[in-house]
């Protein structure tokens, strides 16, 4: 699978390490450079660096023939944009996005953007920790 | 006419304030608590301390019942975002969003938000207009840019100089619409004669600009030339 990850955070590496070392083709976008940096040598995908909508960027991170694209940054906005773009502009079979802040989750759907919302999946893991002890 | 402004920087304000002195009722969304206190200081209107692109704020703003959204913060992602709720969420046909990054004009537009206003480009444009020598330019652009009026000026190395209007050799899709001469306005016909010091107006697109330019391409080189 081609796979473009927006947002080379905590989640972002972990996630381009982790699937790039799975078998898939990478490409990471961050408008930072220290962050793509920190990706290192055992890193075998692409990394773009440059301004995450940025239609040249994202072209230069393979877009047009990706199967997936992941919006990751801690931005809602940035994601949303991005997301928009991928779905409507460039015609990405799947797109996924990463909610922040969890009030914004309304907005993603209202714009038909699947997403992801760790917050919500780390808070009900703990509850069901919890529960799992009481029983 | 109910109005939302998102956004309270200096375009932000001074919309608000053309538009309070215009009689609309508008509502300002500002996240920044200390712009929002000046500005209610300073203007009677309703100011909400919030974020623009959560849709509780914009509820709150009473963006059920508003004709017009301006979204002019400095963050064109934000500016998006809230012209997407404003035209999905809430059905409003009117929403305005400030682009801040000239290269974001194309997707705001591809991603259906058709009414924007580049405030950097716009600033760009005047400044090179200023600044712009050629004998030929665009004074005025309609619809961001499919229609444009172009003014040329009339110097003693124009060959257009002395010629009748239906001799000039216009690529098709441009039109003579006016010749401003000592201060009056000339509507030409067939045989309105071009003089020295004419100022002509053109309504042509972005598209003939350029072999419009190229007309006087080597006449505009010899203007320069000769005023240095």
């Amino acid at each position: 699978m081609y796979i473009i990850i927006v947002g080379c955070g905590r989640l972002g590496s972990v996630l381009s390490m982790e699937l790039s070392d799975a078998g898939h083709n990478i490409a990471v976008i961050d408008s930072d450079s220290k962050r793509l940096e920190a990706l290192g040598n055992g890193f075998n995908g692409l990394s773009v660096k440059g301004i995450e909508y940025d239609s040249n960027v994202l072209r230069e991170a393979g877009i047009s023939r990706a199967d997936y694209l992941l919006s990751l940054t801690s931005d809602d906005n940035l994601n949303i944009m991005v997301s928009l773009i991928a779905k409507d502009c460039f015609k990405v079979p799947r797109v996924i996005a990463r909610v922040n802040e969890p009030s914004k989750k309304s907005v993603y759907e209202l714009l038909f953007i699947e997403t992801i919302n760790p917050t919500e999946l780390i808070s009900y893991i703990i509850k069901s920790k919890i529960e799992g002890d009481r029983k | 006419m109910k109005s939302i402004i998102i956004g309270g920087g200096k375009v932000g304000y001074n919309l608000l304030k053309t538009l309070k002195e215009r009689g609309y009722d508008v509502t300002l969304v500002e996240r920044d608590e200390d712009t929002c206190r000046r500005i209610a200081d300073d203007i009677n209107t309703d100011v909400i301390c919030g974020d623009g692109t959560d849709i509780d704020v914009l509820k709150d703003a009473g963006i059920k019942k508003a004709d017009i959204i301006a979204a002019v913060t400095g963050n064109d992602e934000e500016n998006l975002v809230i012209c997407q709720i404003a035209k999905k969420g809430f059905n409003i046909s009117k929403s305005i969003a400030r682009i801040n990054n000239p290269k974001n004009i194309a997707t705001f537009r591809a991603l259906g938000v058709d009414r924007t206003v580049c405030s950097t480009a716009v600033i760009a444009n005047l400044i090179e207009y200023e600044f712009d020598r050629d004998i030929c330019k665009i004074v005025q652009t309609f619809d961001r840019g499919t229609m444009i009026l172009v003014e040329v000026q009339v110097n003693e190395n124009n060959h257009w100089l002395n010629s009748l209007v239906k001799d000039l050799n216009l690529p098709g899709e441009c039109v003579l619409a006016s010749i401003l001469r000592n201060e009056r306005v000339i509507f030409p016909r067939g045989d309105t004669q071009i003089l020295l010091n004419d100022s002509i107006h053109i309504i042509t697109n972005r598209s003939t600009f350029p072999e419009i330019k190229k007309l006087f391409h080597n006449g505009g080189v010899q203007y320069a030339k000769q005023k240095k």
